[in-house]
């Protein structure tokens, strides 16, 4: 783990020291052999399920696919943010990079830890960076106010949290994620328990976020520059489903009534925040609302607690992650263009910009679910427990697999297809830059079909 | 301020902190603080504006009436228990009484309403010690009564932590605003010092660096509204960059120091099974913690290249040291990690 976390943090003195002519390339060199290496997690080998092991921080096969899609991202959010940063002074690049980099230092400890007050206090520190960028870097008026109901939205839900961790720790002596599994049973008293339970899950239902608590969603994705976009759709919301999947292993016998109404909005939410998606303007809205949607399937999926569900779970949430930055940074694409989000100033580009559609088509096709893709296999793995449990869900999970089709399919039509509007002159043809960034979202993405056992979790067998 | 003058009137304040840390009998410790109230007048009212002569009045006042109290309740306890130690447990009446009247002393609600005004009165450097000096005294000595009637102690710690957070949402004068975090925080201190008083202490220790910092920057800037923040990127970037991080640290945020006594207060709350005034406790550090993002926000977030909210001054180079203000500014942002060599400092 020292050798990720050791060069993550020296990211900082580097950005600081470099000379202005290599800091972004430097920069890039660093993460990305950081990432290559942040790999060789995904090799889990040992019996008792934890590998890298030691005190404080370890890694199993639920964190490590996590893990090294928070690595992969770091070089990809800084190939997306070079070019509007270059116009800044170079402390203000410097001051972006070292956000990021604490940013990544802060979640590889998230997932790492095996102590779950180390989680909660990394899972609150990613908010520091994160709030930093969106208000500091993003580019409307309106970014203060996401900034404020990000931070309030998931604090408000993490501090019953940290009270029910602390009661945790008193009733069963240690609060460490090797132990606890083999810790005596809950003493549990018949109402407080639900709280208790609540205050547990509400933080990451927050966090991933559940229908009825996602209103911070959509203005921190809008709001935030691509960087920010990007690293809050792949990664700060699987801290949410990362979390409930760790902490479910203790609620269990009071899980069995208390998930129904959250499986409820859950599935609800998917439909909702489809159909909104379908009666978007904006282009970075539309793709947050798809990001609640999928998540709304990640939250049924882990609720229902099942291995396919869990299982189902973690494997949207990677391929998600790695569909939705991809869908950010090809919607950043074109507002670097036009400086506008609104989906029918930037349309009919595939004439203008013919290579970037491949892009957008394949990034579409990931965001429906499109067979042989990982996003399907999760959606599927879901939708089977859900079934499983009980038939009527198929209802709600088939009309939101229709809904999701039919706004990835408008999105990608609206873009790329029809007449290219007659005020688009000089658009700057697609860089170099932008198409090695769009496969280095795509191509592990497309990687991950032959071998999707890597993100299948604890139930790879 | 002549500065013979002004040496006897800093060394009467410590004076006075010392005597009541250093006593063992009521009266000793009520001279104590009467001394350092007496110290600190002259040194409010040095400027004599009309506004700081209202505000050491009123400062006067309230501490000689709670001077009185203690007294008075001292006295009291005297007559029913037969002595002046310190260190005996108090009988429940004079106990009570003595509460209300420390916590008068300190600016804990219900008895706060002196503390934004006597604050906004008074010149940065003044107000700091108001801030920070001055809440030693009546804190060792509330520390020393424990325990006694704990429904009166986490009423004025609730009401406080909530009354420092809704007080301070109106607030865009920047020492009304630390007014009130003082008081969010004394809150804090006082829920946990029935249980346990290291951790009220360790809550103070951490308190007082951040607040230090936060007047010093405040004073760097030669700023007293948050407006006039706005214009503190030109005058020191450097400093620009750091106040979120301290302004969030004095709102409990992890990873910074801040965090640390609010989680070690909700984790001894929680031991001793009290997890619902624990919960409140927490969601009322979020009332605070909007006005210090607003502070932050005008401050740091909406600097250059957006647009500007106030004009840009003369950047002039400082002749005073920036020393204290670098140690404890990292102090105030970076203990989080050495939080277990801080307890075993404390002997916990």
């Amino acid at each position: 783990m020292l050798k990720i976390l050791i060069p993550t943090l020296f990211l900082l003195p580097t950005t600081w020291l470099t000379s202005s002519k290599w800091l972004w390339p430097t920069a890039l060199t660093q993460s990305m052999l950081i990432a290559l290496g942040s790999i060789t997690w995904l090799n889990n080998t040992t019996d008792t399920g934890w590998t890298a092991l030691n005190s404080y921080i370890g890694t199993d096969p639920l964190s490590t696919p996590l893990l090294v899609l928070s690595c992969w991202l770091l070089p990809l959010m800084l190939l997306a943010s070079q070019n509007h940063l270059s116009s800044e002074p170079i402390n203000r690049q410097r001051m972006y990079i070292t956000l990021l980099a604490t940013l990544q230092l802060f979640l590889i400890l998230a997932f790492g830890a095996t102590e779950m007050i180390m989680f909660y206090v990394m899972f609150e520190a990613t908010l520091i960076p994160t709030l930093l960028v969106i208000t500091r870097w993003g580019n409307q008026t309106e970014r203060l106010n996401a900034g404020t109901y990000f931070l309030f939205y998931t604090l408000a839900g993490s501090l019953p949290l940290l009270v029910a961790l602390l009661m945790l720790q008193n009733n069963t002596g240690t609060l460490s994620l090797l132990i606890i599994p083999y810790a005596k049973p809950l003493l549990l008293m018949p109402f407080g328990s639900k709280i208790w339970w609540a205050a547990c899950m509400i933080a990451f239902l927050v966090k991933m976020p559940l229908y009825g608590m996602h209103l911070w969603l959509p203005k921190a994705h809008v709001e935030a520059p691509v960087a920010g976009s990007m690293v809050l759709a792949a990664v700060l919301l699987k801290l949410g489903g990362y979390g409930m999947m760790r902490l479910m292993i203790v609620l269990d016998p009071l899980s069995k009534e208390m998930v129904y109404p959250f499986i409820v909005l859950a599935l609800w939410g998917v439909i909702m925040t489809g159909s909104i998606c379908l009666r978007q303007t904006d282009l970075k809205s539309l793709i947050a609302y798809s990001s609640v949607s999928h998540m709304g399937l990640v939250a049924g999926g882990i609720l229902i607690q099942t291995p396919w569900g869990f299982t189902g779970a973690l494997i949207l949430m990677i391929a998600h992650g790695l569909a939705s930055s991809a869908l950010f940074c090809l919607a950043n694409t074109n507002y670097e263009r036009t400086h506008s989000r609104t989906m029918l100033l930037a349309r009919g580009l595939q004439i203008a910009l013919p290579l970037m559609t491949t892009w957008w088509f394949i990034a579409s096709l990931a965001n429906l679910a499109l067979p042989p893709l990982p996003n399907l296999m999760g959606e599927l793995m879901i939708l089977t427990s859900l079934f499983n449990w009980s038939a009527w869900t198929l209802i709600l999970t088939g009309i939101g697999t229709l809904i999701t089709a039919a706004y990835s399919l408008y999105m990608f039509l609206m873009s790329q297809r029809g007449p290219l509007p007659q005020h688009m002159l000089a658009l700057p043809p697609s860089y170099t830059r932008e198409h090695l960034l769009m496969a280095l979202h795509l191509i592990p993405l497309l990687l991950i079909i032959l071998k999707p056992a890597l993100l299948w979790g604890w139930f790879a067998c | 301020m002549n500065p013979f003058i002004l040496s006897i009137l800093l060394l009467s304040l410590g004076l006075g902190t010392t005597l009541t840390f250093a006593s063992s009998h009521w009266l000793l410790a009520w001279m104590g603080l009467e001394i350092s109230t007496l110290a600190i007048i002259p040194l409010m009212s040095q400027h004599h504006h009309p506004r700081a002569v209202e505000a050491t009045t009123k400062y006067f006042i309230t501490q000689a009436a709670a001077a009185a109290l203690i007294l008075f309740a001292s006295t009291t306890n005297a007559w029913i228990t037969g002595q002046w130690d310190i260190n005996f447990d108090l009988h429940f009446f004079p106990a009570s009484m003595l509460t209300m009247a420390l916590a008068l002393k300190m600016g804990l609600a219900p008895v706060h309403f002196w503390l934004p005004e006597v604050l906004q009165g008074l010149d940065l450097t003044t107000g700091l010690i108001l801030s920070t000096w001055q809440k030693l005294a009546p804190f060792i000595l509330m520390c020393q009564i424990m325990p006694v009637n704990s429904s009166l102690i986490t009423f004025l710690g609730v009401t406080s932590t909530l009354v420092g957070g809704w007080g301070g949402l109106n607030q865009t004068q920047l020492r009304k605003i630390l007014a009130y975090s003082s008081i969010a925080h004394l809150g804090w201190m006082i829920l946990v010092m029935q249980f346990n008083q290291q951790l009220a202490l360790l809550a103070l220790i951490i308190y007082i660096p951040m607040t230090f910092s936060t007047f010093m920057i405040f004073k760097t800037n030669s700023s007293t509204t948050v407006n006039t923040l706005a214009a503190s990127w030109a005058k020191t970037p450097a400093l620009t960059a750091i106040t979120p991080m301290i302004l969030l640290s004095l709102g409990g945020l992890p990873p910074l120091s801040g965090f640390m006594p609010k989680w070690m207060i909700l984790q001894e709350l929680t031991k001793q099974d009290i997890p619902l005034t624990a919960s409140i406790a927490a969601l009322s550090a979020l009332l605070s913690l909007y006005f210090y993002l607003r502070v932050s926000y005008a401050m740091t977030l909406t600097i250059s290249p957006n647009n500007l909210n106030a004009t840009t001054p003369w950047r002039l180079q400082t002749t005073a040291s920036t020393l204290p203000l670098a140690i404890s500014a990292t102090i105030s942002a970076m203990l989080l990690p050495l939080a277990p060599a801080t307890l075993a400092l404390l002997s916990l």
